[in-house]
């Protein structure tokens, strides 16, 4: 590898002030993120947050209206050279329906340089994929199955998957994340997979990416992520002076208690008045969707926080 | 990309080839019939020794009958011709329209767009085959039609709307145009369906004002006359003729549509002017009077023609390759 900067070898997306506008809505807004090579990373976010207009951006399919993306350095948008490095899976695994799985693997040694049939096939026939049968016919799963391998095929550093698992049954989805995960863990591909539904992705994911209404609300190593937040359950209290807390995100009361869900920094608060708890993944990412949603409430209705 | 396109598209150019063969075996058997009686009753040879100035002596043979009885004898088949008018829109919607839109409707633009090859070589291969496999079915239309229409042509002008529309070089770019106008809105509207609908619409507009208000103007048209008094006729069957009717001594067209000869009038030719300047309509001489496009005009109209719509063509294409770089 010729040296292109540190930066560069070990960020697989980095986007600065990124923002993409459709007519006078906004779908996705002053986007800052650094995601480090070979991290799994879960982009989650209700429906409508900007999570695919992000996806798109990231493999060019959308040139942005503002700031700046780059996979590995480079402009993804018109540029095959970065093209060649980034698997994608859009949302509902389009493929050419009437195309056999065969045939779709003939086109992808048509239109990339690098591309690895042999893999596609095993991974196909691993599967037990009719290899004659036109996708369109294949299950919801299956076809999944099929859009994962081309995708692999192309041998990417860079895996983008947009709600990949969304429209599948359970097991489907078990099965497709099993292969998602089996394919990675040889290879070291960075991915970055969509979802709303958190659950699927916890076990998966070591990076965590919040979005809603078009913001980024939170992001960084899952690890890093549930060692910085804490539940504190404590006497009712308004206020946000707590030692050892560095921003409140959430907070409910009930008549006698207060239950905070906090950043907090290095020190832990001493008082006993208040029991300490760590956060899962889940807490974490409802907290931070909840309080984007109560912000773009307040904004909308133009009352003040 | 050349694998792809064909592989996409190879049903639909079998149907269609399918489909313009049965229409040829439909064709082949009336057309031959056409070409025969054609000859074998003497018109063809009778046609070929008509003068080709606008104006002749009544006494010259037009070939007035037999050119009667052979229209009697194929009367339907200037409404199938009719039905070749539609041909060209027909690949315009199936093939054009579709394009881009239904990659988009099936969202597999997002998987073919990913894939290691540029937007612009996808949208040029596929526009670049798409536009050939047209050409080359239009330009066997053209021919086909051309010959089937022959001994109808020869016998009733090439020029007038209609006839010239689907004969000689226009029905390929017409062709060309629909293709791209489909492609173009399929590519703005991202629906195959209201695509479909537009398209038809788009052309029909464009044909028809193209049609209206620039084909007359393409040449000045010619003026040819002779007076009510002499014995001659118009000679122009096969020209396309704006207007013609009787004028007066001052040059002014004073019975529209109208055709008048005093010869073999009892009296003298001189009567039949009389009476028209008695019914008020001004100074004799008066004349028969007629505004046209000549058939030797043919292959010129067919340029210009063939020109704007491979320029509209163009102008399609370049804003579609816009257009399909801003799909996401």
């Amino acid at each position: 590898m010729n040296d292109v900067g540190a930066d560069m070898t070990d960020t697989a997306i980095t986007t600065s002030g990124l923002g993409k506008r459709y007519k006078r809505t906004w779908a996705l807004q002053d986007c800052t993120l650094h995601l480090p090579t070979g991290r799994i990373a879960a982009l989650v976010g209700p429906n409508g947050a900007g999570k695919t207009t992000l996806l798109h951006l990231a493999v060019g399919l959308l040139a942005p209206d503002a700031g700046s993306v780059r996979v590995f350095g480079q402009d993804p948008y018109g540029n095959t050279k970065a093209l060649a490095e980034i698997g994608f899976v859009a949302q509902d695994n389009p493929l050419y329906r009437d195309f056999t799985a065969r045939e779709l693997i003939t086109l992808g040694g048509k239109l990339n340089r690098n591309w690895d049939a042999a893999l596609a096939r095993t991974r196909l026939s691993d599967l037990g994929i009719a290899p004659d049968l036109a996708v369109g016919k294949l299950s919801g799963g299956q076809r999944a199955q099929v859009a994962l391998a081309l995708a692999l095929a192309k041998r990417p550093r860079l895996l983008l998957l947009d709600e990949p698992i969304a429209a599948l049954d359970p097991l489907a989805r078990h099965e497709f994340m099993q292969a998602l995960m089996g394919a990675v863990a040889e290879t070291g591909t960075t991915v970055l997979l969509s979802s709303h539904l958190l659950a699927d992705l916890e076990r998966a994911c070591d990076y965590l990416i919040v979005l809603q209404t078009s913001r980024v609300q939170l992001s960084g190593p899952v690890d890093d992520l549930l060692e910085s937040h804490r539940t504190l359950i404590g006497p009712r209290t308004e206020a946000d002076r707590i030692p050892g807390v560095a921003e409140v995100i959430r907070v409910s009361h009930t008549d006698r208690q207060s239950t905070l869900l906090a950043r907090v920094d290095g020190t832990l608060p001493t008082d006993p008045a208040w029991t300490v708890r760590e956060v899962t993944l889940e807490d974490l990412v409802l907290a931070y969707l909840a309080k984007a949603d109560t912000r773009a409430t307040r904004t909308a209705w133009e009352v003040k926080a | 990309m050349i694998w792809l396109t064909w592989r996409q598209h190879r049903k639909q150019v079998l149907y269609t080839a399918i489909a313009l063969a049965v229409l040829a075996a439909v064709m082949l058997p009336t057309g031959l019939s056409m070409h025969h009686v054609f000859t074998d009753s003497g018109l063809a040879a009778c046609l070929a020794k008509v003068p080709t100035t606008p104006v002749i002596s009544a006494n010259v043979n037009t070939c007035g009958l037999l050119s009667n009885e052979f229209q009697r004898q194929f009367n339907g088949m200037g409404f199938i011709a009719i039905l070749f008018l539609i041909l060209p829109v027909l690949v315009g919607l199936f093939y054009g329209a579709p394009l881009v839109a239904r990659e988009v409707e099936h969202g597999t633009h997002r998987f073919v767009w990913t894939q290691g090859v540029s937007r612009r070589r996808w949208a040029a291969t596929e526009f670049g085959l798409i536009g050939a496999v047209a050409l080359v079915f239009a330009t066997a239309y053209s021919l086909g039609v051309g010959w089937w229409s022959g001994p109808l042509i020869s016998n009733g002008g090439r020029m007038g709307q209609f006839v010239f529309d689907f004969e000689g070089v226009v029905p390929i770019a017409y062709t060309l145009f629909a293709v791209a106008l489909g492609v173009l809105v399929g590519a703005v509207s991202k629906k195959v369906l209201p695509a479909m609908g537009i398209t038809l619409a788009g052309y029909a507009v464009v044909r028809v004002l193209i049609e209206v208000f620039a084909r007359p103007r393409y040449q000045s048209p010619l003026t040819a006359s002779f007076s009510v008094t002499s014995n001659d006729q118009f000679n122009t069957p096969d020209a396309w003729t704006y207007s013609q009717g009787i004028v007066n001594g001052a040059g002014k067209l004073v019975q529209p549509g109208a055709q008048m000869t005093c010869a073999g009038q009892s009296g003298g030719a001189g009567t039949c002017g009389d009476q028209l300047a008695q019914q008020g309509l001004g100074p004799a001489p008066f004349s028969n009077w007629e505004k046209y496009q000549p058939a030797s005009r043919f292959w010129e109209f067919q340029g210009i023609e063939t020109g704007i719509f491979l320029a509209l063509t163009v102008i399609l294409v370049c804003l579609a390759f816009r257009r399909v770089r801003g799909i996401s």
